[in-house]
């Protein structure tokens, strides 16, 4: 089986490095691919002096239409399974297995890696968990699928999901929305614990004013998401 | 509506086709998009020149004055053009996306081939 990892990258000059040495030693059964949204420190440096399989979007696109892009790539190259993994440190390689055993066992179409079922390691701030509590609230009740931690970025999809999100993935803030597209389409979602750590570099896209447009908006997409008619292949 | 006011608003709307058609001659204006445009203008001439259909429409919607009849029309006009220009602007901003992810993924296979051949 194929498997590629797809690693968003935007900035990330302090964590990206150490994060690809470990693939490159301790998983070489994995291909991956990193994609550099236009960083503006010395991520795409780092990647072409190590000579690592990456992507380089000439222009920036957000982390939706760059995570997309590694599907593209995914679906171009024929790939089985895509692994969506953060360059930031804070998703470990070592669960890289448990999340696509699932998928290996024809179990799940999607598989998450979740921080809320054994709520070990990271949790994040209160605030922001109360929020992810609304938006899995919120896939709960327009889906069915219980999903604790919908904004984890920490994700292995199937051939099949490949060829959804290569054609319609959610532009900003795409995790939760990326969830109902797979529920509507007809998948099996399920979630795995997973321990995260704090990131290592970098800081997140999401805080203070922000968080407000954040909630609104995912929520909103959410919901048109679940309005929207099932894509016909 | 005084004689006045409808001289300005006929003299408006005449430099407003000019305009229109102006870039249309010029090709800087495609004219499917211009479509709504040429239709509101359409509009906005209709009612200046029969000022009688707005009197038939304050009747039933409670606005007071043919003027405002008039500037809520205008405005309304111009939301729906609004509206349609962030829908274009939208697919815009999807075509590109694809030609950037399609660029990049372009690069990466040259570069890997370039690979090949050292």
């Amino acid at each position: 089986m194929k498997i590629l990892i797809i690693i968003p990258a935007y900035n990330e000059e302090e964590s990206i490095s150490a994060l690809l040495d470990k693939l490159d030693s301790e998983y070489p059964q994995y291909d991956y691919v990193v994609v550099n949204d236009c960083s503006t420190d010395l991520t795409l440096k780092i990647l072409k002096e190590r000579n690592a399989h990456y992507l380089n979007l000439p222009v920036n696109l957000g982390i939706g239409g760059g995570v997309q892009s590694g599907y593209l790539y995914a679906l171009e190259n024929g790939y089985d399974i895509a692994i969506q993994m953060d360059g930031d440190g804070q998703h470990k390689p070592e669960y890289l297995k448990n999340i696509i055993l699932p998928i290996i066992e024809n179990k799940a179409d999607a598989v998450i890696g979740s921080r809320f079922i054994t709520n070990e390691g990271f949790q994040s701030s209160a605030m922001r968990r109360l929020g992810i509590n609304f938006l899995s609230g919120l896939v709960y009740l327009l889906t069915g699928n219980r999903v604790l931690d919908v904004t984890s970025g920490f994700r292995a999809v199937n051939r099949k999901c490949i060829e959804i999100f290569a054609k319609e993935y959610a532009q900003d803030y795409p995790e939760p929305e990326a969830l109902i597209v797979t529920a509507i389409n007809g998948l099996r979602m399920i979630e795995v614990p997973v321990i995260m750590q704090e990131r290592t570099g970098g800081s997140s896209s999401i805080n203070g004013f922000k968080s407000l447009y954040y909630m609104i908006k995912v929520s909103l997409a959410i919901i048109i998401a679940r309005f929207t008619k099932k894509r016909r292949k | 509506m005084s004689i006045y006011l409808k001289i300005t608003l006929l003299v408006a709307i005449a430099v407003y086709f000019l305009c229109i058609f102006y870039l249309l001659k010029k090709k800087r204006l495609e004219l499917r998009y211009t479509l709504l445009w040429i239709f509101g203008g359409i509009l906005m001439l209709f009612v200046v020149l029969f000022p009688g259909v707005i009197t038939f429409i304050l009747k039933y919607t409670g606005i007071v004055e043919e003027v405002n009849a008039v500037f809520a029309a205008v405005i309304f006009i111009l939301i729906i053009i609004l509206i349609s220009i962030t829908s274009i602007v939208s697919k815009l901003n999807s075509d590109l996306r694809k030609l950037i992810q399609k660029c990049a993924l372009y690069e990466q296979r040259i570069r890997e081939l370039e690979g090949k051949i050292k």
